[in-house]
């Protein structure tokens, strides 16, 4: 990688101008899409336009929000930079890979992969996505910790216990098998792995959906705190601006696949431009 | 033959000798099941294996398999259309009369399964009244089955076309099935020389499926959770004749340098695709040596299910991975080889696991 | 005409009956591909033997595409050269190539052999070749074969140390009994077959080369000579090879062999009696070192 006098730059991700297109690849499947036109499905080709146009810089210590109802693209972003599926266009850009000069969409699949160990972590709205429950809590942190080299049994039970300490997971529950865990505590589980090899860029996706109310407000308390405590950059995408409201400083607003409108999260819940971004507060409002 | 394996031949009993060409006759639907199992044609050298493996048609195919590993690859058969096939049986359960005719052939399909207890003296006299062994004509118990095809005219009716047009081409005519996708696939995967592996090529599991276990194949076929509801419908089953034809090394002009038999089926379904009402039927292809229906058939019907769910990695695994006979009987002999070694070092970590538990619970203590 | 076109297509006719010189050539390329990547799974077309399919057919074709006329040919069973199954193969490709039987590990040219590698260690110019069961280390892991090749491609190996932490967190140490999973030259992990661990250690910087080779499961993989074998283990768990306090040969009073039980007199499993026979042989007519002191490396300690 030819880094010769790039600087490191302030973010620690940015995308730019990604897209996401489902069936014909070309632009002839663009038009008529987007919320103009209230449908991502392409009249002319059929294709749907999952997500297009979308661009937004996070910094380290930064947490950026992505809202929408179900459908809008916004999922469909995460799972292009987390490498999850490929991007139809654009460019994505990690402070940790080349400083930033290299648009990691272009990486081959094993080169993504690697991402996955030390520099983007995931959670995922079912923790059956990011957990083998077949195996102990423990052995859900050992999987990064031995991916990132680790060979010492006891350093790795030592940075198990201290991540499940973390994430308020009692230590006597360490060796028992994630399957036998309530959904708010595999959650916690998920989270302490995400964070074993300490990514610089973590993306949580619908991170409490699903828990009960009450079970979501104890994970969300720990991810605000665990936010605040570690300098990652995060994305976190969710369709509730409770979540986006509590863990995000700035958020874009997608519907159709396409921003409608960006800002500071609390101005944004104040004073909301774009019609459909009102109708997103009022119902938060309740 | 081994001493060893004499030895055991001797022991079997006072009989007579069994001739060749008595298994060959007598026995016929053996020996091809082992020639299908194991991808040789050579009648006479399978009634041999049949014979040495006690009629044991898994161990025969296994001493096939290994014969044939001792002899060189020295051409490779031009390929043979199944349109050149001499019925000598083909019937069709799509239509009632099929362009071309039905052809029942020798099968024992239609006789009543009813152990036939004619006193030994009598079947031996019938037979040695019986003119001669070229005689085709039916038995006095009729239909049974036997192979003298030296000339298989005698199994077809007058009025039956020896080479009958596929009923699969009359489907295509009528525009029921789509037509055979081109992609792919031009040279066949040669499962004898590469393994086959689940994403290999249409080839590899039609090969893999024609020399497999006949046992398994059908089990399989049967038993697969992918067999949608209702069933497909053999449109086509043939037995018949092939020409083996190879390039003269030096002319370079094709020879047929031998005639094989075939069990030939296609097998039809119209299967749901998810978002699509079936407008076209799926086809299946099943295809083995020698007189071997139920084989033909479980092949079709598993590679109509493999077309049709594309990329279904479990199921290409047990198709191209557990269908062999050799794999599968050897791995059962080999559980029977002595295993001391490991044995030991598995009740030594057994104990030691246990040592180390008792430990901790004096600890803990 | 049919001899001489035969002749003309295939090369002279081969001694009679096992295997064609094509064949044994294709085995070949496989072996040294598998040399040339130490620990690689290569895919060959594995023939049929005249032996069942786990009674050692990819050794046997191994072996065959290796011996000559001149070579001397040494094949075991569980450590025994007298072995039923050791004695016909030996014999068939004695038989067939005409190469010598032997039964000393030290004059041995090539040595096939099921589920132990001789004490005697192994010299330049030697080649073992072991018969695999299973090829396949990430098996029990993924059952998927896609996902098992892009493992062994990408060097992802975490599923499996955490089946070892695993093993640790339930059991409070490593079950993996015979076949210990080893990582060659640092890059792939390897099955070497099921030999006891006590073996395992020997293929480490080997001087032979080692030829493993599953028939059925049509893979051919190789440790070149003076090549990293390390077992996996954490770092802070040493690797355990077999050991039972006290016990020794009850023929050679070995304790720094790998001895397996058999029954005494009173007909419980008591005694034990080295696996390898030739090397405890060796041992009682003074044709082999002595055993060290009792306490040195006797059936234990870590490797």
């Amino acid at each position: 990688m030819s880094s010769t006098t790039v600087a490191p730059p302030r973010w620690a991700l940015k995308a730019e101008g990604l897209g996401r297109i489902y069936g014909v690849q070309g632009p002839e499947s663009l038009d008529g899409t987007g919320p103009d036109f209230g449908t991502a499905v392409s009249p002319a080709t059929g294709a749907v336009v999952a997500a297009w146009d979308i661009g937004f810089e996070v910094e380290p210590g930064e947490a950026l929000g992505i809202i929408g109802e179900s459908g809008s693209g916004k999922s469909t972003v995460m799972r292009c930079i987390a490498g999850d599926e490929t991007a139809t266009a654009g460019r994505i850009a990690l402070r940790g890979v080349g400083h930033g000069a290299v648009n990691i969409r272009e990486l081959d699949p094993p080169a993504r992969r690697k991402l996955r160990l030390d520099q983007i972590a995931v959670v995922y709205q079912d923790p059956a996505a990011g957990l083998n429950l077949d195996v102990t809590a423990g052995g859900n942190i050992a999987d990064p910790l031995t991916a990132a080299g680790w060979r010492s049994y006891q350093r790795i039970r030592d940075r198990a216990a201290d991540l499940l300490r973390r994430v308020e997971v009692p230590l006597s529950r360490m060796d028992d098998l994630a399957r036998t865990f309530s959904g708010g505590m595999r959650q916690r589980v998920q989270i302490a792995r995400a964070l074993a090899n300490e990514p610089p860029v973590l993306l949580l996706d619908e991170p409490t959906t699903g828990l009960d109310a009450s079970v979501a407000a104890g994970v969300l308390d720990l991810l605000r705190t665990l936010l605040e405590e570690t300098g990652v950059a995060a994305v976190v995408v969710s369709h509730d601006f409770g979540v986006i409201d509590m863990l995000t400083r700035r958020v874009v607003v997608m519907r159709h696949g396409r921003i409608v409108e960006s800002g500071l999260t609390d101005q944004l819940l104040e004073d909301p431009q774009h019609p459909y971004s009102q109708q997103l507060v009022a119902a938060a409002r309740g | 033959m081994s001493a060893q394996a004499k030895d055991q031949d001797a022991a079997v009993g006072g009989t007579a000798w069994l001739e060749l060409d008595q298994i060959t006759e007598r026995l016929g639907l053996g020996v091809d099941r082992v020639m299908g199992e194991a991808g040789l044609w050579a009648p006479e050298l399978a009634a041999r294996a049949l014979r040495q493996a006690h009629g044991d048609p898994p161990e025969a195919a296994q001493l096939l398999r290994a014969h044939r590993t001792a002899l060189p690859r020295l051409a490779i058969g031009e390929p043979v259309s199944t349109t050149e096939l001499k019925v000598v049986r083909r019937i069709s359960s799509a239509f009632r009369n099929p362009p071309g005719g039905q052809v029942l052939g020798r099968t024992l399909d239609y006789v009543g399964r009813l152990l036939d207890l004619m006193p030994e003296d009598e079947g031996k006299a019938r037979n040695a009244g019986s003119p001669h062994a070229e005689d085709t004509r039916p038995h006095a118990h009729d239909h049974a089955h036997d192979h003298r095809h030296r000339d298989p005219d005698h199994a077809v009716p007058e009025e039956a076309v020896r080479t009958p047009a596929h009923v699969l081409a009359t489907f295509r005519d009528m525009g029921l099935v789509a037509p055979p996708r081109g992609d792919g696939d031009p040279e066949p995967f040669d499962i004898t020389r590469r393994p086959a592996r689940p994403g290999a090529p249409r080839s590899a599991w039609l090969q893999t499926m024609a020399r497999a276990d006949t046992g398994s194949l059908l089990y399989l076929w049967y038993g697969s959770d992918w067999r949608p509801a209702g069933h497909e419908v053999p449109g086509e089953l043939r037995h018949g004749i092939l020409p083996l034809r190879v390039r003269h090394p030096h002319t370079g002009r094709p020879v047929t340098v031998a005639e094989t038999r075939v069990s030939e089926v296609q097998t039809f379904h119209s299967l749901p695709r998810a978002g699509e009402l079936p407008t076209s039927l799926d086809v299946g292809y099943g295809l083995c040596f020698g007189h071997n229906e139920r084989k033909a058939i479980s092949m079709a019907g598993l590679d109509l299910l493999l077309a049709h769910h594309e990329g279904a990695t479990d199921l290409q695994h047990d198709v191209l991975l557990t269908l062999d006979g050799p794999d599968s009987t050897g791995y059962t002999q080999h559980l029977k080889l002595p295993h001391h070694v490991e044995y030991r070092s598995v009740l030594e970590r057994a104990h030691a696991a246990a040592r180390g538990t008792r430990l901790t619970e004096r600890d803990t203590a | 005409m049919t001899a001489q076109l035969t002749t003309e297509l295939a090369g002279p006719p081969p001694s009679p009956g096992i295997f064609d010189e094509l064949s044994k050539r294709e085995i070949r390329r496989a072996m040294l591909s598998g040399i040339a990547i130490p620990g690689y799974q290569v895919p060959f077309g594995s023939r049929e033997m005249p032996v069942a399919r786990g009674w050692g057919s990819g050794g046997l074709q191994a072996t065959l595409s290796l011996v000559g006329e001149d070579s001397r040919l040494k094949v075991i069973d569980q450590g025994e050269d007298a072995g039923v199954n050791a004695s016909n193969l030996r014999r068939l490709v004695a038989a067939h190539a005409g190469c010598t039987e032997e039964t000393d590990t030290r004059s041995a040219d090539i040595i096939q052999s099921r589920h132990r590698i001789p004490e005697q260690p192994l010299r330049d110019g030697q080649v073992l070749v072991l018969q695999v069961p299973g090829a396949e280390p990430l098996a029990g892991i993924v059952r998927d074969m896609d996902e098992q090749r892009r493992m062994h491609a990408e060097a992802d190996y975490s599923k499996m140390w955490v089946r070892l932490y695993e093993d640790i967190v339930h059991n409070g140490l490593i079950t993996e009994a015979a076949g210990y999973p080893v990582l060659v030259e640092g890059r792939y992990i390897m099955t070497p077959s099921p030999i006891p661990r006590w073996d395992v250690p020997k293929m480490n910087d080997s001087e032979a080369i080692t030829v493993l080779s599953a028939g059925r499961e049509k893979r051919i993989f190789a440790v070149p000579p003076h090549t990293r074998v390390v077992p996996l283990t954490f770092d802070d768990r040493p690797f355990e090879v077999e050991r039972t306090p006290g016990a020794a040969c009850r023929l050679c009073g070995s304790q720094d062999t790998y001895i397996v039980q058999e029954p005494g007199p009173d007909g419980t499993f008591s005694a034990w009696v080295c696996s390898d026979t030739d090397f405890c042989r060796r041992r009682r007519t003074g044709d082999a070192p002595a055993a060290p002191a009792a306490g040195g490396t006797a059936q234990g300690g870590t490797a």
